[in-house]
């Protein structure tokens, strides 16, 4: 597993997706957004947005391309004559996308505490890398699900965006949504996101009550738990039988 | 089962309404060379991840000579699965620990070299030439050193040169001992490589038997002539 997981991260420092979606553009987002309002409170606001809306796209896009990529190579279906489970594999996936959020996390708290000022706290941290690691798993998780609901690199971009887009728009990463329209607000209440950006902005924001975090952070590991489960049933190792149950492998007879 | 590597009987899979397997029986015999032709959507694809237990199928059975046949078996498919910015080694590293297998350079290199892809071990394996390409999908497989080898035209969509090397590696496999498995549309290939040939036509078995004595039985000078006559015949 750990020769996977390794050759996986070095792989993953090399594609392109990861490199735009997940350091070029959280930097460039949360330097341009910070510098251009110069506010200490939205700072904060900026670099909670920032840190999740990069799980978001981060996690959900780039699992979903990885994952059609794979399927139409091949990798899934070679992996299955494999004695290697498909299960340990998308752990795998899962934990090289998730140790290499972590480090953009690291840079992206690092430009903030340099460039605006944000200082968090020892427990802060904490509080971030554990809503990172859950909300990394389960946008990672909507990845696969945008990934099996596809068919090919168009759709999967139609979907991604399709279930990235409206989650950010109904969230308040970036604003609040106080007087936004009961609909709009209702969309948010039920979608992961929202969850995950008001569980990290109790992370980050100093002054919050760090009690308040537990609630959103529950929900968003109800998520997490109903995603995966989705992830699983769902997947599909064999891009040409769109559909086709999850398992049917041959009921294997040795010869004695 | 004596020297049986693979036993299938009364194999049928169906899409749909449609039967692409239709209780077909074969058996794979250790050390041959054995391959598999026939049309377009005459369910070759569909029994080959029959027989490699990738598929369930909807009557039959395969029986294996090892309860644990993921161990000893090698696949290459049409397409060439490798990892997105990966080099040749590093998909080598990765397919070798697919099978609990930490390999040293040194052992990774020395199934490159085998496959001539010592020089190409760094270049990212998507930039590689269609002809390496297929031999690195050839040399992964190669990692766990399986008994038997399934090949999916292997040669498909090559020039004459690169054809030729997978030809060679085909029989350097063989001689070593590996009993292969392959499908192909090129019935000169198939004459020069196979030792027996299953004709599959309509999810069935149309003939079967060794490139001599197909040719004999049915009375044609090559076995493009035989592949003509028995799609014609329906």
């Amino acid at each position: 597993m750990m020769t996977i997981l390794k050759t996986m991260l070095r792989g993953l420092s090399r594609d392109i997706h990861t490199l735009v979606w997940n350091i070029a553009f959280p930097v460039a987002l949360l330097v341009g957004l910070g510098l251009y309002f110069n506010q200490t409170g939205y700072s904060y606001r900026v670099l909670g947005g920032v840190l999740t809306t990069n799980v978001l796209f981060g996690a959900t896009i780039v699992t979903a391309f990885y994952v059609m990529s794979h399927r139409n190579r091949g990798v899934y279906k070679l992996l299955r004559a494999t004695p290697f489970s498909t299960l340990s594999f998308i752990t795998a996936t899962t934990g090289a996308r998730t140790v290499l959020m972590l480090a953009v996390s690291g840079c992206v708290l690092l430009v903030g505490a340099v460039l605006l000022g944000t200082r968090l706290s020892l427990l802060s941290l904490l509080l971030v890398l554990a809503v990172l690691l859950v909300g990394t798993v389960c946008f990672t998780a909507i990845g696969f699900i945008a990934a099996n609901l596809s068919r090919d690199e168009s759709n999967v971009n139609m979907i991604s965006n399709l279930i990235g887009f409206p989650m950010l728009f109904t969230s308040e990463a970036f604003y609040s949504l106080a007087h936004a329209p009961k609909w709009v607000v209702f969309i948010g209440n039920i979608q992961p996101f929202h969850y995950l950006v008001e569980a990290m902005r109790i992370a980050v924001f100093p002054g919050e009550a760090v009690s308040a975090i537990w609630l959103p952070f529950g929900i968003l590991a109800g998520f997490t738990v109903v995603c995966v489960a989705i992830a699983v049933a769902t997947f599909r190792w064999d891009s040409e039988k769109p559909g086709s149950p999850k398992k049917q492998k041959t009921r294997i007879t040795a010869a004695t | 089962m004596d020297s049986t590597l693979i036993k299938a009987e009364g194999l049928v899979k169906t899409y749909g309404r449609k039967p692409v397997v239709n209780g077909l029986s074969l058996d794979i015999q250790e050390g041959e060379v054995l391959a598999i032709i026939g049309p377009n959507g005459a369910g070759k694809s569909t029994t080959l991840d029959l027989l490699l237990g990738l598929r369930r199928p909807d009557a039959g059975s395969v029986t294996y000579w090892t309860s644990d046949p993921a161990r000893h078996i090698g696949l290459q498919l049409q397409s060439t699965p490798f990892f997105p910015g990966f080099t040749a080694l590093e998909n080598m590293r990765m397919f070798a620990a697919f099978y609990g297998l930490r390999l040293t350079s040194d052992e990774l290199m020395g199934h490159l070299r085998r496959c001539g892809l010592e020089e190409h071990a760094k270049t990212d394996a998507l930039r590689l030439s269609g002809g390496q390409q297929k031999r690195l999908a050839i040399a992964m497989t190669l990692t766990h050193e399986p008994k038997l080898l399934f090949l999916d035209e292997p040669t498909a969509a090559l020039d004459p040169r690169a054809r030729r090397e997978i030809r060679d590696l085909i029989r350097s496999l063989s001689a070593s001992g590996t009993s292969i498995v392959f499908t192909s549309h090129d019935m000169e290939e198939v004459h020069k490589l196979a030792s027996r040939i299953v004709f599959i036509h309509n999810g069935r078995i149309a003939a079967s038997g060794s490139p001599q004595d197909l040719l004999d039985r049915y009375k044609t000078e090559t076995l493009e002539e035989l592949y003509i006559s028995l799609t014609a015949s329906g």
